[in-house]
């Protein structure tokens, strides 16, 4: 039976993990590869990224994207229904106002300028021509990028012959399969206010994805700032610590936990529950929820 | 503080995983799903049938059958195709009759048994089709069931809908099925009837509530219409004015209601999921049934599962049935059918579930399963002494590829 082997890179703004059972490297070598791929293509800190094109572009002409692209922007524009219109890819664009390096809570004067900038209803989206109609607009992958590629290094896996792996971008996790005695893959989810895990989830097929309020965020004046915005007020949102969700793809996983984020303590399990995915919840008091805490 | 603000903001609930799955799926390389394949082998025994409750006084062995299932399910992209095929072999000895013990003397209803052991095979294909079709999930179901003597051919189609800004899930279904039965002659039926077929047609509809993060309700209503020949052309009914044998003769329709609420509780901190079932049944028959069953799932280390569930029924009796007749009733009607007469059943269950190596998985289980009057809401003063006992046991072994 061939190893298993860990290869570890940093990519998409975190740490990076291919636990593979395969001889030799050659398919972990391409699952870096294509994890670069993504990063290149849709990065926005990069002015050849179709990303930097599109936004570029803001308050002129339509981009002409390709398949991959539009086929991303499809799903945006699902995720941007199915929320509610809460999962906005146009919000990025708040970044502006909101530093979480500098742990620096902006005027309401600064979100107000941005907010006419967002909105996803604004967007012309006409596949495959995608138009920002004001001059300042601008989109990002951020929300599911990493998730996406997460998605890609396993097709890639699978197609180097690998059957049983785990690809762990950042904690957002996808297996190629159980590990080769058939026993799940044992996923620590991370606590969101202390090291460690709050629960450990078996996995065996598909993937897990978390989203969280310790991530990028800070607390200032006694209130937790969460990196999570409201894409129509340009507020963080609260309610809730963290959230994980299992599905198939990690792409799915990734959104349904940003949009159970977004949606607050109040909204987001219902609309977890309602979608059918086994989930966890930690809400703002650190209580476990879900149909899978305590697992 | 902005909070307040948010608060107006419309509720964005009722997601649909399908509209989401229907988007990434169309994103390059990931539509990788899987085939999954499962053999079953079931072997369904009855137990004998004891000579106490017997016209000739000895134990009388009962119906076996063997089932051999295989289970096809192709995705392709955001669709789904699944393939049931089935081969059973039925054999055994089945209730022909019900008489008195000793006519004038004692009358306890005892069984007769059809003489001949018959030997039977049922070859039933089920195909259906899942696709997603303007934000709503359908299904649409193919049937085709091949027996010795008889034929059903069925259809059907179903969908489920989550409306946007509601926590729950609205489905429904209608089905049509066309059975056709040429009887063959023998030992026990030397006089029945040549052919008959008979039309049914389902519909049923449904909610399921999201309760909390943790617990789901489903509730549905169901309704059946059956026409045609719905008597059994192998039984017999006695009638001591004669005394005689006739024909089992039932109504040329059926009208059947079912509501039913399924509670799912995922309980916490053991990896364990409750399942709590209700259903109650009536028809215009005059029937009425009860279902209560329970059901614990647990999952044990790492790739164990363990389900062990009990179930109840209940059941009052057709308005026309009787164990036997004394004369025979003035529409006609007669049947001694232990399934139409009062009485009550528990059955035990336990499976047992575990992933292997390389995708595979195996599975058992067995469940024991009793009817008896006692079981029942109602008194039952004369219980039918056809009621049945069995025994079930399964192997399943499933492979993803």
């Amino acid at each position: 039976m061939p190893p298993l082997r860990v290869h570890r890179f940093t990519a998409l703004g975190g740490p990076c993990a291919l636990h593979v059972q395969a001889d030799g490297d050659e398919a972990v070598r391409a699952g870096e590869a294509e994890v670069l791929r993504i990063e290149t293509k849709y990065s926005r800190y990069r002015d050849d990224s179709i990303v930097s094109r599109i936004n570029a572009a803001a308050g002129t002409e339509a981009v002409e994207v390709d398949d991959e692209t539009a086929a991303l922007l499809d799903y945006a524009a699902t995720v941007y229904e199915q929320s509610g219109g809460l999962f906005d890819i146009t919000s990025g664009v708040l970044r502006r106002a909101w530093d979480f390096k500098a742990q620096r809570v902006p005027a309401q004067a600064e979100i107000d300028a941005l907010l006419p900038l967002i909105g996803w209803h604004r967007v012309t989206w006409s596949r495959p021509y995608l138009r920002l109609p004001q001059a300042g607009m601008q989109i990002d992958f951020g929300g599911f990028g990493k998730e996406y590629a997460a998605d890609r290094v396993v097709a890639v896996l699978a197609a180097h012959g690998v059957r049983h792996g785990l690809v762990d971008l950042s904690g957002d996790i996808r297996v190629v399969g159980p590990h080769a005695d058939g026993s799940p893959w044992q996923i620590g989810v991370q606590h969101p206010r202390a090291e460690g895990a709050v629960a450990t989830v078996p996995l065996a097929r598909g993937a897990i994805a978390s989203s969280g309020d310790y991530e990028r965020g800070f607390v200032r004046d006694g209130r937790r700032y969460s990196h999570l915005l409201d894409p129509r007020s340009g507020w963080p949102v609260d309610g809730l610590a963290a959230v994980s969700v299992l599905a198939d793809q990690c792409l799915i996983a990734g959104t349904a936990a940003t949009c159970a984020m977004l949606l607050g303590a109040e909204r987001g399990p219902a609309w977890l529950a309602a979608l059918g995915l086994p989930y966890l919840i930690v809400d703002a008091q650190l209580r476990l929820g879900g149909s899978i805490a305590g697992s | 503080m902005k909070n307040d603000e948010r608060r107006t903001r419309p509720a964005a609930a009722g997601p649909s995983l399908s509209a989401l799955t229907a988007a990434a799926l169309a994103l390059p390389g990931l539509a990788q799903a899987q085939v999954e394949t499962d053999l079953l082998y079931s072997r369904y025994e009855e137990a004998d049938l004891p000579g106490s409750r017997e016209a000739n006084g000895q134990d009388s062995e009962r119906y076996e059958i063997d089932t051999y299932l295989f289970r096809l399910a192709a995705p392709l992209g955001d669709q789904a195709f699944v393939a049931n095929v089935t081969y059973e072999t039925l054999s055994g000895a089945s209730p022909w009759y019900v008489q008195p013990r000793q006519p004038g003397v004692d009358d306890t209803p005892v069984q007769v048994m059809s003489g001949a052991s018959i030997r039977e095979q049922r070859t039933d294909v089920q195909l259906s089709w899942a696709l997603p079709l303007a934000g709503i999930d359908w299904g649409v179901t193919l049937g085709y069931s091949t027996e010795d003597d008889y034929r059903a051919t069925s259809g059907g189609i179903e969908f489920e809908y989550t409306p946007q800004g509601v926590a729950h899930t609205i489905s429904g279904g209608i089905g049509y099925s066309y059975d056709k039965i040429e009887p063959e002659r023998g030992a026990s039926s030397p006089d029945v009837i040549a052919e008959a077929d008979k039309d049914s047609l389902s519909a049923f509809a449904g909610v399921s509530w999201v309760l909390n993060a943790k617990t789901v309700l489903q509730t549905a209503i169901s309704y059946g219409l059956h026409d045609g020949f719905l008597s059994d052309p192998y039984k017999r009914a006695y009638v001591a004015d004669g005394p005689t044998l006739v024909a089992d003769s039932r109504p040329g329709e059926r009208e059947q209601f079912t509501v039913s609420a399924r509670l799912r509780r995922y309980l916490s901190g053991i990896g364990a999921a409750l399942h709590a079932d209700y259903r109650f049944y009536r028809d215009d028959w005059d029937i009425e049934a009860h279902t209560l069953e329970l059901a614990w799932h647990q999952m044990l280390a790492e790739s164990w599962r363990l389900t062990p569930s009990l179930r109840w029924y209940s059941q009052s009796q057709a308005s026309f049935y009787a164990p036997y007749y004394q004369s025979l009733r003035s529409d006609g009607l007669a049947s001694s059918d232990y399934r139409l007469s009062p009485y009550g059943a528990v059955a035990v269950r336990v499976d047992l579930r575990k992933a292997l190596p390389d995708d595979w998985e195996i599975g058992g289980g067995a469940e024991w399963y009793e009817a008896d009057g006692s079981y029942a809401i109602d008194t039952v003063e004369v219980e039918n002494p056809g009621l049945v006992e069995f025994l079930i046991l399964n192997l399943r072994l499933g492979k993803r590829f």
